[in-house]
């Protein structure tokens, strides 16, 4: 029975490889275009990965947020929305590796999907600052990714620069952290002065703000 | 003084057992303290989150769209890479993923509009131990695989409606059993026709004249889902 599941298995896996009556055989066309080099395309996997983490932590913010119990509509959108953008960023970056001829093989490994770390926040405050180390994080993360693709060694042993990669996450990448960085410590810098004389109208004003009402 | 006349009034509103909120303002407001607990104003009613695991079912159902977009976006990129290079099971990969994002987000919404709290390890009753599976399938693979995941999602919403249907008062919950029905049974029967179409296609076409117009069907076929989707 086992040897007979097992042959099953190696059907379904071979199958995809090569060709079957339901599929072309993969045909070999020229690699050298093919640069990425090991290290840097793995640093790039786990940014993908980490963008999703995040995504999934501000998905946990704006639940929060929602509750009853809370009742901070303005932070619960400025959360989800957030969710949505690490969701883009992760989608950036593998456009990214497929531009660079990557993602034949590996694929379902990209991602793993896990529980949130953090599900409840003492406040708008509380929050805010926990976003914004959060984005420190993500930020140190990038530019770690920057230091390995700038320096890594192809399959040779020869140093290698991926001047294209380094570029874009320099440019693209590490300019909307900056800004969102700086977004989130506005936000948190005025929610708490509010908060030092007047802390629950305080919160409660800066969430309407956040939905875009005049009160 | 106040204490006896909050406790005359909570006497005079007892007859009336639905007023537990209203009756610990009036409990609360009476004592000299300067704090509110307030446990039974919330948005709790009917028996979402007491007694029947719809609540816990809404919940998982968030959990697996979530897993569901992330996956889809996965096969998406997969059909995106430059051997596969297959742009419509891309796009229709990328709709599902967009789908299933925007509904995990619209669920979680909906668990804290009836005073629930969203927790991320929810899983559903009807879930068995999940299977490794590989996404990088051939292009009917894909599409069967679609299919079964949809399938999957569309009976589970049939699976908490039954829930909150069945003639049973622990469970009992029209409000879920209609958004349910408007946010999502109308769709799925629509998206799942559409992949069971999409499959029966393209079988025809892989077992026409011997096979031999496989490959510029699969092709063809890609370049008409690149339109419809
Ligand atoms: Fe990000
Ligand atoms: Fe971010």
């Amino acid at each position: 029975m086992k040897i007979f599941l097992a042959i099953v298995v190696l059907l379904a896996v071979c199958s995809s490889a090569f060709g079957t009556q339901c599929n072309v055989n993969p045909v070999n066309i020229p690699k050298q275009w093919i640069t990425m080099t090991h290290g840097c395309r793995s640093s790039v996997r786990q940014q993908i990965q980490m963008e999703v983490s995040a995504s999934i932590q501000y998905l946990a913010m704006g639940a929060h947020f929602s509750r009853d119990s809370v009742n901070r509509p303005g932070f619960a959108k400025l959360f989800f929305d957030a969710s949505s953008e690490e969701r883009e960023h992760a989608m950036k970056l593998i456009e990214y590796l497929l531009m660079r001829g990557e993602l034949t093989t590996n694929v379902t490994s990209l991602i793993t999907i896990r529980p949130p770390e953090r599900k409840h926040w003492a406040s708008g405050v509380d929050a805010l600052e926990d976003a914004l180390k959060m984005e420190t994080e993500v930020t140190k993360a990038i530019k770690n990714v920057i230091i390995k693709c700038e320096s890594d060694r192809d399959g040779q042993g020869h140093e290698n620069n991926d001047y294209h990669l380094v570029d874009y996450l320099t440019g693209d990448f590490l300019e909307e952290q900056y800004k969102g960085q700086r977004d989130l410590a506005g936000k948190a810098s005025t929610l708490k002065k509010m908060m030092e004389r007047h802390s629950s109208l305080g919160e409660f004003i800066f969430d309407k703000k956040l939905l875009g009402m005049d009160i | 003084m106040k204490a006896v006349y909050a406790i005359a009034c909570l006497l005079a509103l007892s007859a009336v057992s639905a007023d537990v909120c209203y009756n610990e303002v009036s409990m609360e407001c009476g004592r000299a303290t300067s704090s509110l607990a307030l446990p039974s104003c919330n948005a709790v009613y009917g028996n979402f989150g007491r007694q029947g695991n719809v609540a816990n079912e809404l919940q998982a159902y968030a959990n697996l769209h979530l897993r569901r977009s992330y996956e889809y976006l996965l096969s998406a990129a997969y059909y995106n890479n430059y051997q596969t290079n297959r742009d419509g099971f891309h796009k229709l990969f990328k709709k599902l993923s967009d789908e299933a994002w925007a509904k995990t987000v619209e669920i979680i919404q909906h668990v804290t509009k009836r005073g629930g709290t969203m927790d991320f390890r929810s899983r559903s009753s009807l879930e068995t131990e999940a299977r490794e599976s590989t996404l990088e399938l051939q292009e009917l693979e894909s599409l069967a695989h679609a299919l079964d995941t949809q399938k999957e999602m569309a009976e589970r919403a049939f699976f908490i409606h039954q829930e909150a249907t069945r003639n049973n008062h622990k469970t009992h919950d029209p409000e879920i059993a209609q958004y349910l029905e408007e946010e999502f049974i109308e769709d799925q029967a629509k998206t799942v026709r559409d992949l069971a179409g999409h499959t029966s296609d393209l079988k025809q076409f892989i077992t026409a004249n011997e096979g031999k117009d496989l490959s510029l069907a699969l092709y063809l076929f890609d370049e008409y889902l690149q339109k419809v989707v």
